[in-house]
Order: structure tokens, then sequence, then C-alpha cells
């Protein structure tokens, strides 16, 4: 269980990612009378409304004015409260860049970012309101942390550690209604920066982050019957990343597969590259994504598919991947 | 490739290589060497099978194929007559250069150490044994990547469906170490530790004696396990087929 979890969530198995977030939210403002919840008109789809219920005079509506919510986050920050602000990921993320960039992260406040409707996960609701920039913006601003959870249980944990951890903290996370990947709030460790080994593997590392993870499990499960061994990361925290974890894959398998439900370009695939290219070493990598292009409409699970971020589409890939050369070595000369 | 020309090539191969690991270890076979300049050919009489044996520089190298100048070469009748040669059985091959007896002398002490390979050789010295543990580790991995490139029917079976996988063999605490390498098909042998990737399976022996009670076959793989002599990681699966292969490989050297 993740450091400083003295709650308990309720009901999580009914709960989907923004309702537990809403409930682990409001089970630790109980226990830290700091803590105070903002949102743009969207405290319903963002599943902060119990909040409000317990603790109206913690609670504020600053109305269709998201920037201007940073900044207010961050001036409760400096009298010493703990913000926490939840909107749409594109809104978070894109139109208010510049205030959580200069009012936030500059002044190195203690307000934490709940994003939710992240990557394609709003699917129906259109491309202007699929957000697959945020983690390409938030992790090129200094001091900001960024995380994104795989399911309910990993949101729960992840908020819970944001509250502990000093300074920015942004939280992305899905629509809803994702399935769960664990079977409990006890079946994993949580720690920021520390990726979870899913599981082992010798052949290829699939790194996943967020709703993609199941599906990196998923594939891993079918490789697996093809005679393959792949080892799955789940990279929750994409800043700082686990540079110790994503070694460990390139030096045990230099097969790399990365899935994000966002643009490959300068999000976690890339963080990951950075790490690899700057050790020196070599493998082959593979960054499964939106290929620098915008996502079309349709309903997330489809969107997943289309985007080859889910199960068939990392399955396939891991093929592909098995077939490339990681090295100049053609030498097959045994050795006397 | 019939079962005796497939034993001549492992002889060749994977064991006359040995010649360099007991000159390196053996002080004594190094004096009897030193400064010593000539080619030691073996070869099959009407055969391109060949392997020799480059004494230059102090050093010792071993090449296959025929040498175009030999200084001395046993030339055998046939590949049974080899393999019986290299079994310590009765086999007298036709020598040229006899009269370089200078050469053959110094050569035979380092032929007549590869004895120790054989499965009656029990040496009692620690660090005999150690030094037999060694050479099969070299010698086993040697052949198994011996046997695929001979097109080996159940190893070639093995090998064409894996990819980029590793079958390290290690002995801890500061032991020899081996490998196998296999890719789509192709097998390279290595000695010591394979650093580019994580092992697919990895035979561990916590000490020499574990290793050479395994790999000398005085005690059962089972027991073994259970004897902690051994400790598999990886695909078990996996590890049984390279084991039944040794076991062949076994079977063909002795």
């Amino acid at each position: 269980m993740a450091k400083g979890l003295t709650w308990t969530v309720a009901d999580a198995d009914h709960m989907t990612q923004a309702e537990i977030y809403g409930e682990v939210l409001t089970q630790l403002g109980h226990q830290n009378d700091k803590i105070v919840a903002l949102t743009a008109d969207l405290a319903g789809s963002t599943k902060i409304g119990r909040f409000q219920k317990d603790f109206p005079d913690r609670f504020f509506n600053v109305g269709i004015a998201e920037m201007n919510m940073m900044g207010i986050a961050s001036g409760m920050a400096a009298t010493g409260l703990l913000p926490v602000v939840s909107t749409f990921a594109a809104f978070a993320a894109l139109r208010c860049a510049e205030h959580v960039r200069t009012d936030i992260c500059y002044q190195n406040r203690n307000v934490k970012i709940i994003a939710t409707h992240s990557g394609t996960s709003f699917g129906q609701a259109g491309t202007t309101h699929h957000c697959t920039e945020d983690l390409a913006v938030m992790r090129a601003m200094a001091g900001m942390t960024v995380i994104a959870p795989a399911d309910a249980y990993e949101t729960a944990a992840a908020v819970a550690a944001s509250l502990e951890y000093e300074g920015p903290v942004y939280i992305r996370i899905g629509r809803s209604f994702e399935a769960p990947l664990h079977k409990s709030i006890d079946d994993f460790d949580f720690e920021i920066g520390k990726a979870i080994k899913l599981r082992e593997g010798t052949d290829i590392t699939v790194i996943a982050t967020g709703r993609t993870v199941l599906g990196a499990i998923a594939a891993a499960e079918m490789a697996e019957q093809q005679g393959l061994s792949v080892r799955v990361l789940d990279l929750h925290t994409i800043k700082p990343i686990d540079t110790e974890a994503i070694m460990e894959a390139v030096m045990d398998t230099r097969r790399i597969i990365t899935v994000e439900d966002h643009n490959v370009y300068s999000g976690m695939g890339s963080a990951v590259a950075d790490v690899i290219a700057a050790s020196g070493k070599g493998c082959v990598l593979r960054k499964l994504g939106l290929q620098d292009e915008f996502s079309i409409v349709g309903y997330p699970d489809d969107l997943l598919h289309y985007y080859k971020m889910d199960e068939d589409g990392i399955a396939e890939a891991i093929q592909e991947v098995m077939k490339m050369d990681f090295e100049e070595d053609e030498d097959w000369e045994d050795e006397v | 490739m019939d079962r005796e020309e497939l034993r001549t090539r492992l002889f060749l191969r994977a064991a006359l290589p040995l010649t360099k690991v007991v000159r390196e270890d053996d002080k004594l076979l190094r004096l009897v060497t030193k400064n010593m300049t000539g080619v030691v050919q073996f070869e099959i009489k009407n055969a391109e099978t060949a392997a020799h044996l480059i004494f230059a520089d102090d050093a010792l190298d071993v090449k296959f194929g025929k040498h175009e100048k030999p200084t001395v070469s046993f030339v055998f009748k046939d590949y049974k007559s080899l393999n019986d040669f290299f079994t310590g059985k009765l086999a007298l091959p036709w020598i040229k250069g006899l009269y370089r007896l200078d050469i053959i002398a110094r050569t035979v002490p380092l032929l007549l150490k590869l004895k120790m390979l054989m499965p009656e050789a029990d040496p009692k010295e620690p660090e005999q044994r150690a030094l037999k543990v060694k050479l099969l580790l070299y010698m086993v991995t040697t052949a198994l990547s011996q046997l695929n490139k001979a097109g080996d029917e159940q190893m070639t079976k093995l090998t064409k469906k894996s990819p980029d996988r590793i079958y390290q063999w290690v002995v801890e605490n500061g032991g020899p170490a081996a490998y196998l390498r296999m890719k789509n098909g192709k097998t390279k042998s290595g000695r010591g530790i394979y650093t580019r990737r994580r092992p697919f399976v990895l035979m561990r022996f916590p000490n020499i004696e574990g290793a050479y009670q395994v790999l000398t076959s005085q005690a059962p793989l089972v027991d073994a396990v259970k004897q902690g002599f051994v400790v598999t990681e990886g695909a078990m699966e996996y590890s049984k087929e390279i084991g039944l292969r040794m076991q062949y490989i076994e079977e063909l050297m002795a």
C-alpha cells in the first residue's frame, strides 16, 4: 500500500477512476483540513461532488474560468492551503498552460492538478476534448511531477501520495469506466517515481502508462502463448522517471515497446528514449500511441484499438519488434 | 551428416580448442610448449574435415580447415578412426612430418591432458576438478552450438523458433561461466557471462563441486537440484530441451 494511506476505499469495485479520486479526496479531506478543492464548473464530471457535500466551505467552483482557477489555487497554496484542482485534461494542460507554468510551477506552489478525460478517453466528445499533448506539456514544466495511474486503485494511491509530496503534481486520469488493472489497493506498492513491474520477462519489455497498461498485460499473455517472455512495466510516473527500471529492462531484454494514450512526440515514450539515449546502451525502441496526428472521434475502446494501443496492437508490435535486430552482432563463430 | 562425422566435428571444434585452455591453466604445459613454433594438424584422409593447432609467439591458436603447410599432420583413415583417437581407443594415424619429433613430443602432453574430459577421469585435487568443470562448460556450450550448425534435427528445431536468447551457465563465487546464444536458427557459444541481455535460462552452480557432480553426471539431475548443486532460473521447458541435447552430446563424445 502506498505510504501514508490510512483510509480505506469503500466499494471500490463499483467506482470509476474519477469516482475513486473524488472518494479518496473526501476521505483525505477529513484527515487534513488544509485540503481545498477547486473546479471550473465540472464538479459532476470530475466526481468531486462528495467533497463539496462534506466540506462546502473548502470547495470552490470558479465557473468556466480554468485559467483563473490555476491562479486562485496558486494563491491558496501560498497561504498554506493544499489546493486540488480538477478539470478536463484538455483544459488543465492546454488552455491553462501558461498559468500552470507561471503561477504554479515558477512559484513552486504545492498545487495538485487532477486532469480527467485525458488522452482519447473522452471518445465521443470529440477531438477538441481529447488531450494527447498533456504529458509533453507538463513534463516540460520545471518542477512539475507527472503521474498517469493505470486504474482506479492506482488513482487512489496516486492522489494520496501526491498530497504528501511537496510541489506541483499533475495526475492524468481517464474518463471513467476503465477496467481495473489491480485486484485491490493492497495488490501493489505505489511510490511516486517508481515503476511497477507487473510481469517478468526476458525477450522484450512493454512499458505502458495510464489506461494502456491493461492491454499491455493482455498482449504479454497472448505473446506467452507463442513462447515469448514479455516483461511489463507500469510506468505510472512519467516525471521523475524511473531510470533504474527502464535501464534494467534495456539491459535484460534489449527490446522496448512504449504504449501511451498520447502523441508519441514528447510523451512517455520520448521520456523513456531520453533515458536510453543518455545511457549509451543500445536497444530497439518502438513507441505506440498517436503517430503525430489528431485523434478521430469514436468510443474510447475503439480509439485504443484504432491507434494500436490496445492488446491487439501491442501484440502485433511485439511480433514486429522481436524480428528486429538491436545490434550489429552477426558474428556467429563459436568462441574458441 | 552421419553420426561418426558429427562426432568428429564435435571433437575437432568443441574438444580440440580446449588445448588452449589447458595450456593456459597448466604451468608445466606452458613450459613444455614455450616458444614452440609450428602447425599441428588433424585431418581425415580424402576429406576436407580438419583442424590445426598453431604454435607461434609463445601462444597457441586453433583454426578449422586445412592448413596449407602443416609442420606435422595426423592423418586418419576415416571419421571413426579420429573419433577413436580422441576417446583414447586404439587408432594409429599416419603422421606426416614424423621427423619433427620435437613438435610431436611437445604436443602430445596437451592432447593427453584432454583425457580429463572423459567420464572415467575423476581427479581428486580441487584444482583439477575446477579445471574439469571449466573444460566441460566450454566444451558443452560449443558442442551445443556445433550440433545446431551441423543440422542436428532436435537442436535446429529448438533454435529455429528461438528469438535472440541466452542460455547461461555460471559457477558462482568467481567460477567459470559459459553461454549459448541462439537467434532464428543461428547459435554462438561463448565464455564468461553474456552482458548484453539477461539470460533466458540461467543454470547457476553454487560451487565447483556442485557443478562437477552435475556436469559429470555423478549426481542425477533431480538429486542435484534437491541437494542444491544447481539452480535453474527461467523457462523450465527450454532448459529441459537443452538438458536432453547435453545428454546426447555426452553419448556422442563418450
